[in-house]
């Protein structure tokens, strides 16, 4: 069964152009997997600044093929910095907006 | 807040699941219109899906329950994580339940379909070869990626460890698919961010409350990871001269003084709605309409004490610099 939607399969081949290849020189466990970690920026911010416990995921929010930042938190509150195409070819991200459910209201999952 | 995006009910729209501290998954369904209100999902017997510990809304309180527990000896387990994962294969989405307290997975079959979905309402423990699936440090959410790239879905799982103080804070894990199609068995955990020992003068990584997403960030073929979570850090000192010593002595006096009388009126408080309350139930409403007005009293004189005792925390970290604790998103681009 296809469990992946055409939007999202649209997102994985711009973000995965290469075939997805296993490193074989670094292996899970060893701590130089990564190289040393950055904070992501949306607008003029660091991403997920001021959020309870920030749970980022990375969606094509608006299906324009440019992967989005999708940030919840602990409130079940939902923002969305949404991708910009760059002249280089890279994606930068735009200050993180309230995501909206098709009322026009703030998307919201019910905390306690 | 684990999410995933996922066409939940096979109606060709990407749907949006995600679990909440309430200890229920619940689904915001996608259309030509956009996001659905979130509601929760519920079980084939219309019961709200959770682990044990779950937010009454009716009650106004958190409460305990076994019904989705093979038995009465497991409880204090609140589910703030959901993936939607075809465990058995046969075509549907079953559920894979995060518990936030002792870092358990749980799987609960569906037995309809994503049209018409029938969970049973009884919880499965996910195992990790023989032993139960654990993340000691708390669980944040699990992932499924395929992260060697064997045709099957692994999981990626982030722990919250010690977000206050100086313990070890959280990091990030792999639990590798070594099954089959229809019968998946996770192996043990595999480091893939080490928990923090903190004590950095400032931000360098997330610390405590690693969310993970493990995605071809910079599309270089191998997966990235972003992690969301609280970095903690102390800013360097300077030096400071020896009139600002005695600046920060006086400051340090007076906060002392402030705390001793917050707290006496503190205690005051306590004994009050100890005595109020004597006997009772004090999570019950009736308990809790009994406090309100105790607290009516006496937060008058506690509130502008605590603001007090923060005006002076921040003069102090003037001279002397204060932990820090701060939320950002992180990535970790594999080399």
């Amino acid at each position: 069964m296809n469990l992946i939607s055409i939007k999202t399969a649209a997102l994985l081949a711009i973000v995965c152009a290469l075939p997805w290849v296993q490193d074989s020189e670094a292996k899970p466990g060893d701590v130089s997997l990564f190289k040393s970690p950055v904070r992501l920026e949306a607008g003029d911010n660091f991403l997920g600044q001021k959020r309870l416990y920030p749970s980022p995921v990375l969606h094509d929010m608006d299906g324009d093929g440019l992967p989005d930042i999708v940030v919840g938190d602990l409130w079940g509150k939902v923002t969305v910095a949404t991708g910009l195409a760059g002249s280089d070819g890279k994606v930068s991200f735009a200050q993180e907006k309230a995501a909206q459910n098709r009322d026009g209201k703030p998307l919201k999952f019910n905390n306690w | 807040m684990g999410s995933q995006f996922v066409d939940f009910n096979g109606d060709g729209h990407v749907d949006y699941l995600s679990a909440t501290f309430d200890g229920s998954p619940h689904i915001s369904y996608g259309s030509e219109k956009g996001w659905s209100v979130p509601e929760h999902l519920r079980d084939a017997q219309g019961e709200r899906i959770l682990i044990t510990s779950f937010w009454n809304y009716e009650d106004g309180q958190h409460q305990e329950t076994t019904r989705a527990m093979s038995g009465d000896d497991i409880t204090g387990e609140r589910c703030i994580s959901a993936l939607a994962f075809d465990w058995d294969a046969d075509g549907d989405y079953d559920l894979l339940l995060g518990s936030y307290e002792n870092g358990h997975l749980y799987r609960q079959m569906n037995e309809g379909s994503n049209a018409a979905p029938e969970f049973t309402g009884k919880n499965i423990p996910v195992m990790t070869g023989k032993v139960p699936f654990a993340l000691i440090a708390r669980l944040t959410t699990p992932r499924l990626v395929d992260w060697d790239s064997d045709g099957d879905m692994d999981l990626i799982v982030g722990s919250i460890g010690d977000s206050y103080g100086t313990g070890k804070g959280g990091g990030v894990y792999l639990s590798r698919n070594l099954g089959k199609p229809g019968a998946p068995s996770f192996g043990a955990f595999e480091t893939l961010i080490v928990p923090s020992s903190k004590g950095q003068s400032a931000p360098t990584r997330p610390d405590a409350g690693l969310y993970a997403d493990a995605v071809d960030f910079d599309g270089d073929g191998d997966l990235d990871l972003i992690v969301g979570g609280y970095s903690l850090w102390t800013p360097k000192a300077r030096n400071i001269s020896a009139d600002e010593q005695e600046k920060v002595k006086a400051l340090q006096a007076e906060r002392q003084a402030v705390s001793r009388d917050r707290q006496k009126v503190s205690s005051k408080l306590s004994q009050a709605i100890m005595e109020a309350t004597k006997g009772m139930d004090r999570k019950s409403p009736e308990a809790i309409e009994k406090v309100k007005p105790i607290r009516a009293k006496y937060m008058p004189d506690i509130t502008p004490l605590t603001r007090q005792i923060a005006e002076l925390d921040k003069q102090i970290s003037e001279y002397i610099p204060s932990k820090q604790k701060a939320s950002f998103v992180w990535l970790y681009e594999r080399k």
